[in-house]
């Protein structure tokens, strides 16, 4: 047996490498596209051209004699073997008490197209190449309909379903708008902004992929798919879609390259390849194109929005009204609906005391792929918003735009701090993070970089994001009494194997996280075990226990809670077990570093005996169980709220209105961290995506033919290392109150804080109140223009 | 991707053959352009005839000209030492082009044969005044390139090589588009002996010289001589990464920008 | 997108004005246009093939002649699917005037393209909608003139 009790490296708190990076780096990872099982056939989608069509016919008869073709389905068949809608999981009640609409989703079309990309058959070959060629051979007659793309004018451009009149999907409020309006009305000043948050293309690594396969002798289906959270698509594809028990569906989400929110949802494809599995009786495989990807993955953000804050005499902020038209796309998808009103508008006090905050939120759908959650979901917009017009509001008074936020902070003495917009703040300390973010950058010492700059034909600018997030989505009670569908705890299975080796089985899903490290430092520092003798399992609804997945920076914060609590009991259990070996009262064994002692003795029996000894117990207590394997599922208190502050320093080439970001910090407040290595990897992905979406990344379609015009790497213009400056991280630390780690979540804080730092930075540098994300050098160009 | 006949000839009259005696045939070079459009099923010829074999490969120095043989990679012009000593300006081109992967792969002879509105090579050949050598004649760069994907060759025509005066004080300025990092607008100017020329490519429908700003630089080569002209943005290329007015104003930036590089 | 240029022809609105009905000259004047069928005095079915830079591809579909005002003006709508490729369709509005040297030709192209071509080319197709109509054009008034303009 190995070396036990060496806690020094794989302990809570170590920057230890991950485990999962040796098969990652060397290309020896298994993704749902590296599996191929016996007998499979692939999946090729026929999909619209168009963006808004009737389709008049669907002829198959050239495409079924082509080469290989094991099956050809169409909508059609889909609606002869009952197959459900696609569904969304989370009801919005609008300001008049209604639930939001949610039209059909067919998986496969069969009557209208509603966005370019949309499915209308799928063909099933021997091959992928047979597949591709019969799949060109299908015939869609289409009628061509007005396509509607637009976000801000969705509401007045042509109907896309019936069941939702002028296209709106709900009409939301949050707060008191008489309130929010007379606040405003005896405001000292009130700073006004259009605010758009642009749209985006997820573009994970690994492009979607699934596999479906039917087992006639069992009746038995398995589902090979790229999920964030494999119980979640086994629950909406059986419930609701297949109508498959759930005994009789096996849900398999390999190692995943990423996701950002995109492969939380259930989909078309993966749906359709379970359902065809059995009508062709052979495994059918489906793996997406980049340019599959870009049509048809759900895009994240789409928001316009006009934002008023009001400020009195003293620079205190007064009320804060926000008005938002969220882009849904065609259908409603997963979660669609709770983005832009739970996890928005609750978020819009961001760090400070405003009293009186009210949010209209009106979701549209349009002619475009639907939009879900995306790293961050909600809370990058809420920030945005914020955080944009704190500075705006900062420059039109001619004050410091730090000390215009210090002002305002929710102070240290005043948690737990309930905001206007419905949540409840456990702990924080902004103007600690401010105060270190300040320090880092030397915020003093800018005018003179300035200087320096403007001598060499630069512009500089620097621009402060004072983010916080609710994450660690959440408690169960909480989620269901907004109208979610599912209850948001998580689960873990605690399993001692015989020889001290531990199996840790978690509900949450690691798709690039490190939940095979973290999870085993945790489990190895609670057990006081080896980290190497831990292995963490996901990702198999057949392994598993029942687990909500990974999304809303809530692995940890709640996956990582209930392996705690799993810990709790094993060692409650082994406490029993030690006692009857040590001849001692249960009450008097105490557990520490991998031991149980009598206390106030030297008589102890380490971890691995008693694990030994519950497995072979010749000499056990009586009435205790033998084994040593414990589930907990744990449903948080409250959400969590990492906070922190960014800033980032930009110069601008006046001659061209190129953009460079030249410096950048951020200070952010996790709570307590597991592995700082992996803590700090997570904050520069998620200011990397964030500078994406500032600076770089922008969706567009035409707003005629509705055609998706940034649809490859040509034109969608992802962020690469020579775009990005050296981050200088660090962190302040107040742990959270309500889970035993006193851990917040840090995935998705980057992207929350990073595209305000920057545009406020490059207005800063222009001097304009906006300019548009992605912040283009031609749009700098021409604010630098504007202001000349 | 549609099936395809691959040919891998072993001399230029060979690959030429192999052409003509196709119905739809094409020349693969190093198929940065051409295997991605196949791989999207928008180009499916029925035979894909490689030049990797034809022996139009390496670079020389001749008497005041560099030759550069068409399918010289752009990671081999980047890094030869003749180049970087005698035109430095068109390894520094070479070296931005794409990627590392495109570099090693790409090469001259189907860059200018593609003639991608967006591609920088036809900047520098019309800037230099080169000459490009065919299997049957020779043609001045001026006339080589005419519109966007379109060029002088005929059908059965291959790019032999590229010769380059190497008498000139040269420099490429480009801007690049973020996401494809080809040229938005790249300026390639030269200052040899029979004056300024200013090549412009990805601003238009293909490579284009800009008299005003020549007559200017004859006038005094400095930067400061292209002070206040631009070219008109009428005809100029429209996408969503730039209007015709912003590439019109990048094109004054560039200019003057490779103007002091030349130095 | 739109597209808008004039054209001098050197003959008679009359004249220009039969030559715009006449299939044969229409079919000449559309770039890569392989067939033109007559299904009625102002339809037909059309077999282009596309050719920009290294993509080649074949629609087929419709040409229509719509809004006729002889001999004032017309309008040429057409409309392909070019299987992977995607789609692309447009409607010419023609207006002949008198003209010093013999008739002007005014036209505003509204085009679009969708599928494939429009996902990963939108740099490109801007330009190539230009190239293709101003070939159109080109050769449509060479053909009245009766001057052979190279096909392409």
């Amino acid at each position: 047996m190995p070396d036990t009790g060496n806690l020094t490296t794989g302990g809570i708190g170590d920057a230890v490498q991950r485990k999962e990076d040796f098969r990652f780096l060397t290309g020896r990872g298994t993704y749902t596209d590296d599996i191929n099982r016996m007998g499979q056939t692939h999946a090729v989608f026929v999909r619209s051209p168009h963006a808004h069509a009737k389709i008049k016919s669907v002829d198959t008869s050239a495409a079924s004699q082509a080469s290989g073709v094991v099956g050809i389905l169409t909508g059609a068949d889909m609606v002869a073997d009952e197959v459900g809608s696609l569904i969304c999981g989370w009801n919005v009640v609008d300001r008049h008490g209604e639930g939001h609409k949610a039209p059909p989703h067919p998986p496969l079309a069969h009557d209208t197209v509603k966005h370019v990309g949309d499915q209308v058959a799928v063909v099933i070959a021997e091959t992928l190449a047979e597949a591709q060629a019969a799949a060109e051979l299908v015939d869609v007659d289409y009628e061509v309909l007005a396509a509607n793309v637009d976000t801000a004018s969705a509401m007045s451009g042509p109907e896309i379903h019936p069941e939702a009149p002028g296209n709106l999907c709900y009409d939301w409020i949050l707060g008191e708008e008489a309130t929010v309006d007379a606040a405003l009305a005896n405001s000292a000043h009130v700073t006004e902004l259009d605010i758009v948050n642009n749209r985006l293309v997820p573009n994970p690594m690994e492009p979607r992929a699934a596999i479906g396969e039917y087992d006639m002798a069992t009746g038995e289906y398995t589902c090979f798919s790229t999920s964030q959270n494999p119980h979640v698509l086994r629950l909406i594809l059986c419930a609701f879609v297949l109508g498959i028990p759930e005994t009789k569906l096996k849900v398999i989400a390999p190692d995943v390259g990423g996701g950002f929110g995109s492969k939380i949802f259930c989909y078309a494809e993966e749906t359709t390849c379970v359902w065809a599995s059995k009508k062709v009786g052979r495994p059918v495989k489906w793996t997406s194109t980049r340019s599959e990807a870009f049509l048809t993955d759900a895009h994240g953000r789409d928001h316009v929005s006009h934002v008023k804050l009001g400020i009195d005499a003293d620079g205190k902020f007064t009320a804060l009204k926000v008005e938002t038209i969220a882009n849904m796309g065609a259908y409603l998808s997963t979660f669609a609906s709770s983005v832009p009103t739970y996890l928005y508008a609750t978020l819009l006090a961001g760090q400070y005391t405003t009293p009186v905050i009210f949010c209209n939120t009106k979701a549209v759908f349009t002619n475009t792929v639907a939009v879900d959650a995306y790293r961050g979901a909600g809370r990058p917009e809420a920030t945005f918003v914020v955080e944009r017009i704190v500075e705006s509001a900062a420059r039109e008074l001619g004050v410091d735009p730090a000390e215009l936020r210090r002002k305002n902070f929710i102070q240290p003495d005043q948690f737990p701090y309930e905001t206007p917009v419905a949540l409840t703040y456990d702990t924080g300390n902004y103007e600690a993070s401010l105060d270190k973010a300040m320090s880092m950058i030397d915020y003093a010492g800018f005018p003179a970089r300035r200087a320096t700059s403007e001598a060499n034909g630069k512009r500089r600018g620097i621009g402060i994001s004072a983010y916080i997030e609710a994450c660690g989505i959440a408690p169960s009670a909480v989620v269901g009494s907004l109208g979610a569908g599912v209850g948001l705890w998580e689960s873990a299975q605690v399993r001692f194997n015989a020889t001290g080796t531990v199996t840790v089985f978690t509900g949450s899903h690691s798709h690039g996280q490190g939940h095979e490290t973290a999870f085993a430092q945790l489990a190895s520092t609670k057990l006081g075990i080896p980290f190497e003798n831990v292995e963490v399992v996901h990702g198999d609804t057949s392994k598993v226990p029942m687990g909500m997945g990974t999304y809303g920076s809530r692995s940890l914060a709640v996956g990582g809670s209930a392996i705690d609590r799993a810990c709790d009991k094993i060692i409650e259990k082994g406490k029993k077990i030690a006692a009857h070996l040590l001849e001692a009262a249960v009450e008097d064994i105490e557990f520490a570093d991998g031991n149980f002692t009598v206390a106030g003795t030297d008589k102890a029996k380490a971890m691995g005996e008693v694990v030994f000894t519950a497995y072979v117990p010749h000499n056990y207590p009586e009435g205790v169980e033998p084994g040593m394997d414990e589930t907990a599922f744990y449903d948080p208190g409250n959400f969590t709220y990492p906070a922190g502050t960014h800033i980032a320093e930009v110069e601008i080439d006046e001659a061209t209105g190129v953009t460079e970001i030249v410096d950048w910090v951020a200070v952010d407040d996790f709570g307590n961290i597991i592995n700082p290595m992996i803590v700090e990897g997570q904050v520069h992905g998620g200011i990397a995506q964030g500078v994406g979406q500032a600076l770089l990344e922008g969706t567009v379609y035409d707003p005629e033919s509705g055609q998706l015009v940034t649809g490859s790497y040509m034109d969608y213009c992802m962020p690469r290392a020579d775009d990005l400056p050296s981050f200088r991280v660090d962190m302040t630390t107040t742990a959270c109150t309500h889970n035993p780690l006193g851990v917040k979540g840090c995935g998705e804080a980057g992207a929350i804080a990073a595209p305000a730092a920057l545009i406020n930075a490059i207005t800063h540098a222009t001097g304009t109140m906006t300019v548009e994300m992605p912040a283009t050098s031609e749009r700098v160009w021409r604010a630098l223009q504007e202001n000349n | 991707m549609q099936n395809f006949d691959y040919h891998k000839p072993n001399s230029v009259d060979d690959a030429v053959n192999h052409m003509k005696s196709s119905d739809d045939g094409k020349f693969l070079a190093g198929g940065m352009t051409m295997l991605p459009t196949m791989k999207q099923g928008l180009a499916a010829p029925k035979d894909l005839i490689d030049l990797v074999g034809v022996g139009l490969n390496g670079i020389t120095e001749n008497s005041g000209s560099l030759v550069i043989g068409a399918m010289t990679t752009h990671a081999d012009v980047a890094s030869n030492a003749t180049v970087r000593s005698k035109l430095p300006a068109l390894a520094d081109l070479a070296e931005g082009i794409g990627d590392r992967q495109v570099r090693a792969k790409g090469t001259i002879g189907g860059s200018i044969s593609n003639n991608d509105p967006a591609a920088d090579y036809p900047a520098a050949l019309v800037a230099l005044g080169a000459t490009v050598k065919t299997n049957t004649r020779e043609i001045p760069a001026g006339d080589f390139f005419v519109d966007m994907f379109e060029t002088a060759l005929a059908e059965e025509e291959i790019v032999v090589s590229v010769s380059f005066p190497t008498t000139a004080q040269a420099a490429y300025a480009k801007f690049p588009n973020p996401a494809s990092r080809y040229a938005m607008v790249g300026v390639f100017v030269a200052n040899g002996p029979d004056g300024a020329r200013v090549a412009v490519t990805g601003a238009g429908s293909s490579v284009f010289r800009v008299s005003a700003m020549e007559s200017a630089l004859d006038g005094g080569f400095s930067s400061g001589s292209l002070d206040g002209i631009s070219v008109p943005a009428d005809d100029l290329n429209s996408d969503i990464h730039a209007s015709p007015e912003y590439r019109a104003h990048l094109v004054s930036v560039m200019a003057m920008r490779a103007v002091d590089a030349c130095s | 997108m739109k597209l808008e240029g004039s054209y001098i022809i050197n003959a008679s609105k009359e004249e220009v004005w039969l030559a715009m009905n006449n299939p044969e000259i229409l079919q000449a004047s559309i770039p890569g246009c392989e067939s033109l069928e007559k299904l009625s005095e102002t339809q037909f079915t059309a077999i282009v093939k596309a050719k920009i830079g290294p993509v080649k591809a074949s629609f087929t579909g419709e040409v229509s002649l719509e809004n006729l005002n002889p001999p004032h003006s017309y309008t040429l709508t057409g409309e392909g699917k070019g299987g992977l490729a995607g789609f692309a369709s447009g409607a010419a509005d023609i207006t002949l005037s008198e003209h010093d040297e013999g008739t002007e030709l005014q036209y505003e192209v509204e085009a679009q393209v969708g599928g494939k071509i429009a996902q990963i080319g939108s740099r490109l197709v801007g330009g190539a909608a230009k190239k293709l109509s101003d070939q159109f054009f080109r050769r449509f008034a060479a053909a009245i003139n009766g001057e052979e303009e190279n096909p392409e």
